[in-house]
């Protein structure tokens, strides 16, 4: 295998260069999922029959703690990969843990979110618009809690094998699927929520 | 202990909040539906470029320009999913 020690750990390789382009068109692909959930959101918000609309239902403060938490979190991947690249491990995992305890304490208060709607009467099967509602949050609440363990797994490797052309690799796509899971999550709370209680 | 903390994704970071408290301004005072949807829409965009840019590295290899027509066309297709879908069945055009 060839390797390119002028280029940072995680495109040292062929084959590395074409896992995070091959990962830059799977997210292309991602952007269009959400895109026919938004589509299909705003086509049924008004949609609500005999349940409650969203201005009824949203909270902001528990919506201001995610954006937040993830926020931060998209930050300290970032950092994360700084700090591979500058090769210091510990702080390298470090960062990358916190990543992980933000995305756990998001994923907390979505779980919160979720069981107060279903409290106030809020299901799936309620209306139109909260079939909707819960299909693109929990669409993204997945990826989220998907990112999770496959973070926990990457973070394992690292333990044990160091930071090696494949472990670095794989840290960079999981970070660009982090930031990703934000941006999607910088739409649903301007859209979703901030539009709803506006 | 400052090398870990480049200035680029600090800065990065303190402007997405800025942004986060910028679109906030849309609950917290009383604005037209129309204004408010503008402040949104320019927030928003401007903070996913800013992660893209930032944050996910996306201008730093050879394979730059095939992943910026990657995200172009994703979101081409993106905007015509939602602004189609609004237009036809919402809209009423």
């Amino acid at each position: 295998m060839k390797v390119d020690n002028s280029l940072p750990l995680e495109y040292s390789t062929e084959e590395n260069n074409l896992k995070i382009l091959g990962f830059w068109i799977f997210l292309g692909a991602e952007i269009m999922l959400f895109a026919t959930l938004f589509a299909a959101y705003f086509t049924l918000e008004n949609r609500i029959g005999n349940g409650p609309s969203g201005a009824e239902i949203f909270e902001i403060t528990p919506v201001l703690v995610e954006t937040f938490l993830l926020l931060s979190s998209s930050f300290t991947i970032g950092l994360a990969i700084h700090a591979m690249r500058l090769g210091k491990k510990k702080a390298m995992m470090t960062f990358f843990s916190i990543t992980l305890l933000l995305g756990a304490g998001f994923l907390g208060f979505e779980i919160y979110e979720f069981i107060h709607y279903v409290h106030v009467g809020a299901t799936l099967q309620t209306s139109a618009f909260t079939a909707a509602l819960l299909t693109t949050l929990g669409t993204h609440g997945l990826h989220v809690t998907l990112g999770l363990f496959w973070g926990l797994f990457i973070l394992m490797q690292i333990k044990k094998r160091g930071l090696t052309p494949e472990t670095a690799n794989k840290s960079f796509i999981f970070s660009l699927y982090w930031h990703f899971l934000d941006i999607v999550w910088i739409f649903i709370f301007s859209f979703i929520y901030l539009k709803g209680m506006m | 202990m400052k090398e870990l903390f480049p200035l680029k994704q600090v800065m990065g970071f303190v402007f997405s909040l800025v942004l986060t408290a910028v679109a906030l301004l849309v609950y917290f005072t009383d604005m037209p539906f129309a204004v408010g949807m503008t402040i949104l829409l320019i927030t928003a965009f401007i903070q996913a470029g800013l992660q893209l840019i930032v944050f996910m590295h996306a201008g730093e290899t050879n394979d730059k320009n095939s992943i910026y027509t990657n995200v172009y066309y994703g979101l081409l297709i993106a905007l015509i999913t939602v602004f189609g879908t609004l237009l036809i069945l919402v809209w009423d055009m």
